[in-house]
Formats: C-alpha cells, sequence, structure tokens
C-alpha cells in the first residue's frame, strides 16, 4: 500500500466536480424530506379531526388509546427504520474516521485514504438525512450506533493489522446498509420515504463496488492500480466484475427496522 | 490484457467458465427471490385493474415529464474532443396510442426496454472490440462489458416475466425514441473510452429511472424489484467511473434527472 501513485490535484479537482454534480442530487433529497414534512403535517392534521379519534372520543379514554395507537402503528414503523438507518449510518462514520487514523492508512494509499474521507462524508449526509425524517415525523432521532453491528466491530477491531482488515469489515458494513436500505424501500409506507431510502442504498451499493475492487486488487498484490485515474491496461480481467457479483441486491442480511430503534 | 488490434479476452475459455459459475453460483440465492417477486407482482397486477394503476401511470408520467429527460449522449465521434460537455438530447416521442402497456405495467416495459438497450450497447460494443475498431481493449474492460450484460439479460428476463405473466407481450427489441441516436453514437465509437463514457449513461438512466419508479409505482412487487435492481447499475456505473478515471462514487444521493420518461416508449 505505500506506492502512491495519485495525483492529488485531480482528486481535489474530480472531489469539487463530484460536488457541483452531487448538488442535485442533494436537492432531490431534500425535496423529498420536504414532501415528507408536509405529508407529516397533514396527517398529524388528519390525526387530530380523523373520524376514529371522533368516535374514540364518543366512547371514552379507552377507545381514544386505541385509536393513537392505530394511527401511530405506521408511523412507528418508519421512524423505527429511519432510526435503524441513522444507527448504520453513524457506525459506518465512526468506522471510517477510525480507520482514517490508523497509521497504515494515513502513510499508506493515497486513493484509499481519499476514499475513506469522502466516504465518511457522504455517511455523514445519509445520517442527517435519515435523522431530518426523523424529525419531521416527530420521532426522536438516532445518534447512536447500530448495536448487532457495533459489537461485529468490536471484534473485529483486534484483528485490523492493515489495509485489507479495514477493507473487509467495510465491505460488511456497506453490504448491510445497501441491503437495508433496498429492503426499506418496500417497507415504508410513504413514497418520500421511498425515495430517500431508494436514493441512498445504490450509493452504499457503489461504495461496496469499489471496497470488492479494492480488496482484490489488495489480494492480487496490485496496490499499485488503486489510484484515479487507474491503469486500465494493467487491471487483471477480474477486477472488471468482482465489485458487481449478483444481478439483483439481496436483502438477506438487511436489518429488521427495530435493530437500531431508539429505545 | 490484450494489446493487439484485435481483441480477445485475456482469459482462457476454462478460465471464463470458472468465473462465470462462480457468478451463476452467487446469483443462486437472489434470483429465484426475484423471480418469486416478480411472480407476487404479476398477480398483484392481475388483482388490480383500474384506478389505482391510472393513478401510477399519470404520477409517473408528470414526474418523468418533469425531469425532462431524454438520453444526453456524448460525442462518442472519432476527433471529437468536446468530452462530456458536448451532448445532444433526443427527443422525446410520444407515447403509441393503444399500446398494450398501462399503468405499472407501462413502467416494467419501459424498464424491459431500458435492460434491452443496454444488452444491445454491450453486443455492439464487444462485436467492435472482437473487430479490432476499439483498438486495444483493457482484460477488465471486456469481463465488465460480459458481466454486466449478463446482468441486464437477468433483470430483462425477470421484467419480461411479469410482462408475459399479466398477458402482455414480451418485450424483445428496444423500443424507444432514444435508441436510433444510441445505435448512432455506438456506430462512431472508436476507442474503449468512447464505449465506457456511452454505457455510463446507459447505467446511469437505468438506475434512475429504477429510483423514479420506486416512489412512483404502487405495487408492492414493483417497488421491490425496481429497489433491488438500482444498486446493481449503480455498481456498473461505480466501475465504469473508475476506468474511465473518474471518482467511482461522486454523489452522495442517487437523482433522478436522467430517469427515462414511459413517454420514450415507442410501443
Amino acid at each position: 500500500m505505500g506506492d502512491e501513485k495519485i495525483d492529488t490535484r485531480l482528486l481535489n479537482e474530480l472531489t469539487v466536480q463530484s460536488q457541483d454534480l452531487n448538488s442535485d442530487a442533494v436537492r432531490i433529497t431534500h425535496d423529498a424530506l420536504g414532501e415528507f414534512t408536509e405529508q407529516e403535517k397533514e396527517r398529524s392534521a388528519k390525526r387530530r379531526w380523523s373520524p376514529a379519534a371522533v368516535i374514540a372520543g364518543l366512547v371514552g379514554v379507552g377507545g381514544l388509546v386505541g385509536a393513537g395507537r392505530a394511527a401511530a402503528a405506521t408511523d412507528s414503523n418508519d421512524i423505527m427504520a429511519l432510526q435503524t438507518a441513522a444507527s448504520i449510518e453513524n457506525l459506518a462514520v465512526s468506522v471510517y474516521t477510525t480507520a482514517a487514523g490508523l497509521p497504515f492508512i494515513k502513510s499508506g494509499n493515497a486513493t484509499v485514504a481519499a476514499f475513506i474521507t469522502k466516504t465518511t462524508a457522504q455517511h455523514t449526509a445519509h445520517g442527517q438525512a435519515f435523522n431530518a425524517a426523523i424529525t419531521a415525523a416527530g420521532g426522536k432521532t438516532q445518534t447512536g450506533p447500530d448495536p448487532k453491528y457495533a459489537a461485529v466491530v468490536q471484534q473485529a477491531l483486534p484483528t485490523i493489522k492493515a489495509p485489507a482488515d479495514v477493507v473487509k469489515l467495510a465491505i460488511t458494513l456497506e453490504d448491510v446498509a445497501a441491503q437495508t436500505y433496498t429492503k426499506n424501500v418496500g417497507q415504508v409506507s410513504d413514497a418520500s420515504l421511498r425515495k430517500l431510502f431508494g436514493s441512498v442504498a445504490p450509493v452504499e451499493a457503489q461504495h461496496r463496488a469499489v471496497l470488492l475492487a479494492v480488496q482484490a486488487l489488495l489480494a492480487g498484490n496490485a496496490a499499485q492500480l488503486i489510484a484515479i485515474p487507474t491503469m486500465p491496461a494493467q487491471l487483471p480481467a477480474a477486477a472488471g466484475s468482482v465489485g458487481f457479483p449478483d444481478s439483483f441486491y439481496a436483502t438477506t442480511s438487511a436489518s429488521p427496522v427495530s435493530e437500531g430503534a431508539v429505545r | 490484457m490484450s494489446s493487439g488490434k484485435k481483441w480477445e479476452l485475456a482469459v482462457s475459455e476454462a478460465e471464463l467458465s470458472s468465473m462465470t459459475r462462480d457468478l451463476d453460483e452467487a446469483h443462486r440465492e437472489t434470483i429465484p427471490t426475484m423471480f418469486a417477486q416478480a411472480e407476487d407482482f404479476s398477480e398483484e397486477l392481475a388483482d388490480r385493474r383500474g384506478e389505482s394503476g391510472i393513478v401510477a401511470r399519470r404520477r409517473f408520467l408528470m414526474g418523468a415529464g418533469a425531469a425532462g429527460l431524454g438520453l444526453a449522449l456524448v460525442a462518442c465521434g472519432a476527433g471529437s474532443n468536446s468530452g462530456s460537455s458536448a451532448a445532444t438530447t433526443t427527443k422525446a416521442a410520444p407515447s403509441s396510442a393503444g399500446s398494450p402497456y398501462t399503468g405499472d405495467l407501462k413502467v416494467v416495459a419501459l424498464a424491459t426496454a431500458l435492460e434491452n438497450q443496454a444488452i444491445a450497447a454491450y453486443t455492439a460494443a464487444l462485436t467492435a472490440a472482437t473487430a479490432g475498431k476499439l483498438g486495444a481493449v483493457p482484460a477488465a474492460v471486456g469481463t465488465f462489458a460480459k458481466t454486466a450484460m449478463a446482468q441486464h439479460a437477468d433483470h430483462a428476463k425477470a421484467w419480461n416475466a411479469v410482462l408475459t405473466s399479466a398477458g402482455k407481450p414480451a418485450i424483445t427489441g428496444v423500443p424507444l425514441s432514444g435508441q436510433p441516436a444510441v445505435q448512432q453514437a455506438l456506430g462512431s465509437v472508436t476507442n474503449v473510452g468512447d464505449v465506457a463514457k456511452l454505457a455510463l449513461q446507459l447505467e446511469n438512466q437505468a438506475a434512475q429511472t429504477y429510483l423514479f419508479a420506486e416512489f412512483n409505482v404502487t405495487s408492492a412487487g414493483g417497488i421491490a424489484t425496481a429497489a433491488s435492481i438500482a444498486p446493481v447499475e449503480a455498481m456498473h456505473a461505480a466501475v465504469l467511473q473508475f476506468v474511465l478515471g473518474q471518482y467511482p462514487v461522486p454523489d452522495n444521493f442517487l437523482a433522478t434527472d436522467m430517469a427515462a420518461s414511459p413517454s420514450t416508449l415507442t410501443v
């Protein structure tokens, strides 16, 4: 990992370009959050004046509680999904931040270090978007890590001795994030939340694709090819396909919506 | 890696077969699930005909219209140095009257057409490479094209299963108003970089169209199927960005400004 093949000025330029491109995507996600906030306000108003609430008021306190539970059931599922998503993002930010400080990352391949920096910022943006949606829905924001995968990280930390170990752990986190959000798209009750989860899942999948390629290049003693721009002619044939092993993104390892819910 | 004019994959047939086998094994867990999901989708569509489908179609058409899409093709011809800034936009042809595809099925037909478009593009690129028209083709690029093409074929197969289960004709060609422009662009490419730029646009368009479908179609099966494909197209795009010397994950969130409109469907 010691070879520094990257033109850092180019990477900076590319990052600026990508930030410009990204402004559209950020706008779209903000639109989704805006729509969600408006819909939440409308739902809140309807809840106060819904026939169920009126009937509950007529039949007494017991009925009111029941109606409240019924009204909250769908929303709480959405909020839990958002909290779990935020918890996964928080853990990812924590892991990448820790990784960035490791000596063999700081003094290693500059492209890997730049990827970690950029990916940390992207996960931070995702966490902020999920927490903004939680706030819009009237829920409690999630500032902690996903408990299941925090334990996995704790277990893995003592074994991390080289960049390949960091990459392996990151692949696990990116995959669970992508799988969870892919599944969440079909689980949440609101189109604007589908838009939010659906706009984040592919980005986590892209992180995984890059990491799978990096993992293969490290394993093949071709770390010098982990560079932007790379040298396509020197890439091994398998590097062209190792980043996307499946035709359909699986959801079998998706976290349940309650996994990272705020208790 | 091949450096000759006539390109061949730098792996033996045995190695390629082994890689394909590995991929097939990797797919084994996901593909049956997806086809089961597609079957559920077909049943769901069969159960509900009428208003909800019309509403879904209306929402999709309105939204995509607002996005103002068409495929922006980079100038890929020889001698062009205009790069990605020089783009032409194909005009969306009006949707053909009396289409057998309505409601969510129109979105399914669009998805199938986009998958077929990608398959056709990769097929043409591989043919051109084999004929030596693209110069030296890196082995990794050849593997990418073959694998991505196979995955697009899986996607098309899943969507066509939905169409035929619903009693609609399968989409076997590329009935998209922008296809002539894509074919023209493919016909003028002279190097791998041009092909990769074109493929990147097709992959981004597909990923964004699926995202748009996720919050505009109404059937649960359709939403789940689109959600499971969008990340794969985005992964293809990431690898292409890397090959092109660009940062592979440029955006924090997937956008929809390049999503294809159902109005570009010509059947």
